[in-house]
C-alpha cells in the first residue's frame, strides 16, 4: 500500500487562477519525494493541497489507505515542516513536539518515550525546556522536524524547510533530516526550488512547471535524461538547439547536420546536451558531430572552466561548454565534438 | 499501490461540500453583521438627525414615527441664542494648539525610545502610558487643585496643559513608530551621495515621519475636541467647549433637538478627519501580499 | 553609558516623559495629601483621617464603589467577549471584511456624550426601540430602559463604545500571529477549540489583557453615561466625586473617593489582567 496516491488533481483558486492541472503522485512508504521547480510552479499549492489546507478542486488523495479527499489538515495523517517552522513561540522544545500527540490523545507514557527518544535524535535535550526564539535557526529546524515525526505520520511534508538557513548549515541539516529519514524511515514528500538538494536528498524528483509534472524519476535519471527542455534546462545547465529530423539517428541543426546514438521521438523538438560532454578537438579535424565556433567569453570555475562560444548561427545565441584544464582564451577558434551518446531530444519549449 | 486503482473514479470538478457550504454561511454571517451595523449606527445617527431637523412649531411625538415637519429653524436658533458659536471658536483655538504643543513634546522622547535603547527603557515607556489609566474625573478635579494652588488662572492655558499631557500617550507612540520607520541605510546613502542636512531630512526622515505627524495631529486634535472632564471641571463656566454645552443640553436641562444639533456639530468633524486618518494609516503600511510555489 | 549620552537622553525624555511624570506625580499627590487633611484650599491644612472615616463610614460610598465595581466588570469582560470572535472571524481578509470592520471600530471615533445622546434616542421611552417592540407585539406598553435599576442601560453604552476598542486591540494581535503557526497547530491535530485554547488565546493575551485594562478603568472612571443613561438610585464614583466637590465644595472627601477609585482602578485592573493570565495557564492544557 501506498503512504500516499494522489490521482488527477486540479486546483482552482476562487481568482480563477489554475495552480494545479491533473497532477498524478504515488509516493510508496519510506520513500523520500522531492517536487522540485521554480517559483511560481505550483509546488507549494500541492503540498498545501496534500496536507488539507487547500481544498482539491477535482481529484482524489488517499494517505495510508485512506481515502482523506474532502477531510480537513487535522483529520489527515500527515505532519509539516514549515518554511517558518511554525514553532508555537510561547511553548517549550519539550512542549512544541509533544502538541501533537496530546492532540491525538496518545497515552501519556508513549508520549513520553516518544519526546525522549525524538529529543534524543535530533541532539536537542540540553534545549528541551527552552523557547523557540532561544534557539538558533539549525536547532529551530529540528524541533520542527521532531515535532512532525512526533505524530508517527504516514507521511512527512517539507515545504523548502531549509530557505531560511545559510548556505553552509543548509548542508548539514540536509543531511541530517537524510539521516534521520534512513533511520527512522519515515516517508517524506519535500518541496525545493533547490536543484541541488532534490537531487542530494530524494529518491525520486517530481519536476513541476506551470502547475503540471513534467518528469518524475531517480535524481540520475533526471539528469541524465531530461524528457523536456524545461527539465534539461532547469537541472544542471543544458545547450537546447532545434532540429530537424534527417532519418536514421541524423538530425539538422543550426549548428550543422550532427548524428544521435538514439533517433529522436515524434514529439522531440531540440537536442540537448551538457557543457561538460563535449571534448575540445583540433580546429582541423575532420570527423562526425564537430562543431566550430569563437570563444566569446570565459570563467573559470576552479575544477572547470566555462566558455560561451558563438558558432555560425548568430540566432542561436552562445552555447555553453565546460572545460577541464587548459582552456582557450577569449577570441580563440575552437572545435569541439559531440559524442553521439550524448546528444538527447527533449520535446516542447523553454518556459 | 493497491489501494487507488488506475480505475477509481475521478469526478471532474466536483466542487467540495463543505467548502461551497462554509462560502455561504461567511456570507450570510457578513449580511448579518451589516444589517447589524446599520442598526448599530445608522438608526441612532439617523434619530439624532431628525431630530435636529424637527422644526420648532411642531411637537414629534409618540406614536409619529417620523417628524411632521423638518427645517433648520433648530440649527439657526442653537447658533443665534447659545454660547455655541463661543464655544466652536473655544474648542477650534484650543484643539490646533493641543495638538501641535504635544507634537512638539513628543517628539524627543518618540525619538528617544525609536533610537537610543538605555536601561530602563521598558519602564519608560510603560510610564508614558500613565495619563491614560488614571480616571479622567480623578485627573481632572485635583488638576484645577493644582492649577489653583500654583495660581495660573488662565483657563486656556490651564486646558491647554492638561490636554498635553493627557495625550502625550497618544503622540509619542506614533512618533516612536514614525521614528522607527527611518531607515538609517538611506540617511548613510544620502550622505555618502553628498546630500546637506535638510536634503537628508526630506529624502530619509521626512516621508517615515510625515505620516506619524500628521496622524499624532490628527489623533489629539480629536481627543482635545472631544474631551470633556477637564474641559468641564477646569473650564466651566467661563470657558465653554462643544462638549460641555452637549453636557448642559443633556443633564439639567434636556433640550433634544438642541443636543441632536451639538452633538452632529461634535461628531461631524471628527467623523470625516477619522475617516481621512484611516487612509493616511493604510497607505503608510501598504500591505504585503506574495504568492509561493 | 557615557555621561554625555546619559545627559542626552534624559534631555530628550524631559518634554515628553518628564511632563508627564511631573503632572500627573503632582495630581496624585494632592489628591493623596487632599485626602488626609493636606492641601486644603481653603481653611488650615493638618493631617487628619476624619475624611476617610467620615467616606468610609457612609452609605452612599459603599453602593458607589460597588456599582462602579459592578459595571467596570460586566463592561471589560462583555467587550472582550463580544470582540474576541470578531476578531477571530476577521483574521483574514474577506469580501466586505474592510467595511465590516471599519462600521464596527466608528464608535470609537463618536464621543462619550455624543453616543449617550444617541442612546437616549434610541432607548426613550417612546424611542425607536420601544415602538418595534410593541409593533413587534413583544410588549404590550413601552418599557423603561432609561435609567433603569440595573445600569444596564450603562453597561449597553460602555459595550457600545469600548468593543471596538478591544476589537481593533485583538485583530492586530489575532493578525500577528502567521498563519504557518495556526497552520501547523490545524496539522498536528488541533480542532477550532483546541486552535484557540492552545495557540491564539495564548499569543493574544497581552492584547486582551490591554484591552481589559484600558475599558475597565474607563468604565469605572465613567460620568458621562452614569449622569444621562444611569440609575438615580446610585452614584457611580466619578459621579459622588464630583458632586462632593461641587456642590458642598468638600475637597478632602472628594478626594477621599478620587483616590478610592484609582485603587479601583488599580485593583480591578490588575485583577482581571491576572485573571487573565491564570485562566489561559489553566487552558493551556
Amino acid at each position: 500500500m501506498a503512504s500516499l496516491a494522489a490521482k488527477g488533481i486540479s486546483k482552482v483558486f476562487e481568482d480563477g487562477f489554475q495552480a494545479l492541472t491533473d497532477i498524478d503522485l504515488v509516493v510508496e512508504p519510506g520513500e523520500f519525494v522531492t517536487l522540485l521547480g521554480p517559483s511560481g510552479c505550483g509546488k507549494t499549492t500541492l503540498l498545501k493541497t496534500l496536507a488539507g489546507f487547500y481544498d482539491a478542486t477535482t481529484g482524489r488523495i488517499e494517505i495510508g489507505g485512506t481515502d482523506v479527499t474532502a477531510a480537513p489538515p487535522e483529520k489527515r495523517d500527515t505532519a509539516m515542516c514549515f518554511q517558518s517552522y511554525a514553532l508555537f513561540p510561547h511553548l517549550t522544545v519539550a512542549e512544541n513536539i509533544d502538541f501533537g500527540p496530546r492532540q491525538a490523545g496518545v497515552p501519556k507514557a508513549e508520549r513520553r518515550a516518544r519526546l525522549e527518544s525524538l529529543l534524543r535524535q535530533v541532539d536537542l535535550e540540553a534545549h528541551r525546556d527552552k523557547l523557540p526564539n532561544r534557539l538558533s535557526g539549525g536547532q529551530q529546524q529540528r524541533v520542527a522536524l521532531a515535532r512532525a515525526l512526533a505524530m508517527r505520520p504516514a507521511v512527512v511534508l517539507f515545504d523548502e524547510p531549509l530557505s531560511n538557513l545559510d548556505a553552509k548549515l543548509r548542508e548539514q541539516v540536509r543531511r541530517e533530516i537524510r539521516a534521520l529519514q534512513k533511520e527512522i524511515g519515515f516517508t517524506a514528500i519535500y518541496v525545493t526550488h533547490d536543484q541541488s538538494e532534490a537531487l542530494a536528498m530524494s529518491d525520486r524528483v517530481v519536476v513541476m512547471q506551470g502547475g503540471r509534472i513534467d518528469q518524475v524519476g531517480r535524481p540520475e535519471e533526471i539528469y541524465a535524461r531530461p524528457e523536456t527542455a524545461f527539465v534539461a534546462d532547469f537541472i544542471g545547465a543544458a545547450n537546447l538547439v532545434p532540429f530537424e529530423d534527417l532519418g536514421g539517428g541524423r538530425v539538422k541543426t543550426p549548428l550543422g547536420e550532427l548524428r544521435a546514438a538514439v533517433p529522436p521521438a515524434g514529439n522531440a523538438s531540440f537536442i540537448c546536451w551538457r557543457p561538460e560532454d563535449v571534448e575540445l578537438v583540433e580546429a582541423g579535424a575532420a570527423s562526425e558531430n564537430v562543431i566550430r565556433g569563437v570563444v566569446r567569453d570565459r570563467a573559470y570555475q576552479g575544477a572547470h572552466t566555462e566558455l560561451h562560444v558563438a558558432t555560425g548561427d548568430a540566432d542561436l545565441g552562445l552555447q555553453r561548454l565546460h572545460v577541464a584544464g587548459a582552456a582557450p582564451a577569449e577570441g580563440a577558434e575552437v572545435a569541439f565534438r559531440l559524442g553521439a551518446d550524448q546528444i538527447r531530444f527533449v520535446r516542447s519549449a523553454l518556459a | 499501490m493497491v489501494s487507488l486503482s488506475d480505475t477509481a473514479p475521478v469526478a471532474p470538478r466536483r466542487p467540495r461540500r463543505p467548502a461551497f457550504r462554509r462560502f455561504t454561511i461567511s456570507n450570510m454571517l457578513i449580511a448579518i453583521l451589516l444589517l447589524v451595523c446599520v442598526i448599530w449606527l445608522v438608526v441612532p445617527f439617523g434619530m439624532a438627525v431628525l431630530w435636529s431637523l424637527l422644526d420648532p412649531s411642531v411637537r414629534w411625538e409618540y406614536p409619529d414615527v417620523l417628524p411632521p415637519a423638518l427645517s433648520f429653524a433648530r440649527w439657526i436658533e442653537v447658533w443665534n441664542t447659545t454660547s455655541l458659536p463661543m464655544a466652536l471658536r473655544n474648542s477650534y483655538i484650543l484643539a490646533p494648539t493641543v495638538a501641535v504643543t504635544t507634537l512638539i513634546l513628543a517628539s524627543p522622547t518618540a525619538y528617544a525610545f525609536a533610537r537610543h535603547d538605555f536601561p530602563g527603557k521598558g519602564a519608560a515607556q510603560v510610564l508614558t502610558l500613565l495619563p491614560l489609566v488614571i480616571p479622567g474625573f480623578v485627573l481632572a478635579i485635583f488638576f484645577s487643585a493644582l492649577i489653583f494652588s500654583l495660581g495660573i488662572y488662565s483657563r486656556f492655558l490651564s486646558i491647554l496643559l492638561a490636554h498635553s499631557v493627557l495625550f502625550l500617550p497618544y503622540a509619542i507612540r506614533l512618533m516612536t513608530v514614525a521614528f522607527s520607520n527611518v531607515r538609517l541605510d538611506l540617511v548613510d546613502a544620502a550622505r555618502d551621495l553628498g546630500a546637506s542636512p535638510w536634503a537628508r531630512f526630506r529624502v530619509a526622515y521626512w516621508p517615515a515621519l510625515a505620516p506619524g505627524i500628521l496622524a499624532s495631529l490628527i489623533i489629539v486634535f480629536i481627543q482635545s475636541i472631544e474631551e470633556f472632564a477637564v474641559a468641564f471641571v477646569v473650564g466651566a463656566p467661563n470657558f465653554t467647549t462643544i462638549p460641555s454645552i452637549l453636557y448642559s443640553y443633556l443633564g439639567y436641562n434636556f433640550v433634544r433637538p438642541n443636543a441632536a444639533v451639538v452633538s452632529l456639530v461634535l461628531v461631524i468633524p471628527n467623523v470625516l478627519l477619522m475617516l481621512g486618518l484611516e487612509r493616511l494609516l493604510k497607505s503608510a503600511n501598504p500591505a504585503q501580499t506574495g504568492v509561493k510555489g | 553609558m557615557t555621561l554625555r549620552r546619559t545627559l542626552t537622553i534624559a534631555a530628550l525624555l524631559t518634554p515628553g516623559l518628564g511632563l508627564i511624570l511631573v503632572m500627573v506625580g503632582s495630581v496624585f499627590y494632592i489628591a493623596v495629601a487632599q485626602s488626609f487633611g493636606y492641601y486644603n484650599l481653603s481653611g488650615e491644612s493638618a493631617f487628619s483621617l476624619d475624611h476617610w472615616r467620615d467616606v468610609l463610614g457612609s452609605k452612599q460610598f459603599g453602593r458607589s464603589l460597588g456599582y462602579s465595581a459592578y459595571i467596570a466588570i460586566i463592561s471589560a469582560l462583555g467587550s472582550i467577549a463580544i470582540a474576541y470572535p470578531l476578531a477571530i472571524w476577521m483574521r483574514k481578509p474577506f469580501r466586505g471584511s474592510l467595511v465590516v470592520g471599519s462600521l464596527l471600530k466608528a464608535p470609537l471615533f463618536v464621543p462619550g456624550l455624543v453616543a449617550a445622546f444617541l442612546f437616549l434616542n434610541v432607548i426613550a421611552y417612546h424611542g425607536v426601540l420601544n415602538q418595534f417592540l410593541i409593533w413587534t407585539g413583544l410588549t404590550d406598553a413601552p418599557i423603561r430602559f432609561q435609567n433603569d435599576r440595573n445600569g444596564f442601560g450603562v453597561i449597553f453604552l460602555q459595550l457600545w463604545k469600548n468593543m471596538p476598542l478591544a476589537l481593533l486591540l485583538l485583530t492586530g494581535a489575532v493578525q500577528g500571529i502567521s498563519d504557518e503557526v495556526v497552520d501547523a497547530a490545524r496539522d498536528l491535530g488541533a480542532g477550532p477549540l483546541a486552535r484557540f485554547r492552545k495557540v491564539i488565546a495564548p499569543l493574544t493575551v497581552q492584547a486582551m489583557q490591554a484591552a481589559l485594562i484600558i475599558i475597565f478603568i474607563g468604565a469605572a472612571g465613567d460620568f458621562a453615561f452614569q449622569v444621562t443613561a444611569g440609575p438615580t438610585n446610585v452614584q457611580s464614583m466619578a459621579q459622588y466625586m464630583v458632586f462632593l466637590k461641587t456642590s458642598f465644595g468638600r475637597w478632602n472627601q472628594a478626594a477621599v473617593v478620587g483616590v478610592s477609585l484609582m485603587g479601583l482602578a488599580l485593583v480591578g485592573a490588575l485583577g482581571l489582567a491576572g485573571l487573565a493570565r491564570l485562566t489561559l495557564r489553566g487552558l493551556k492544557w
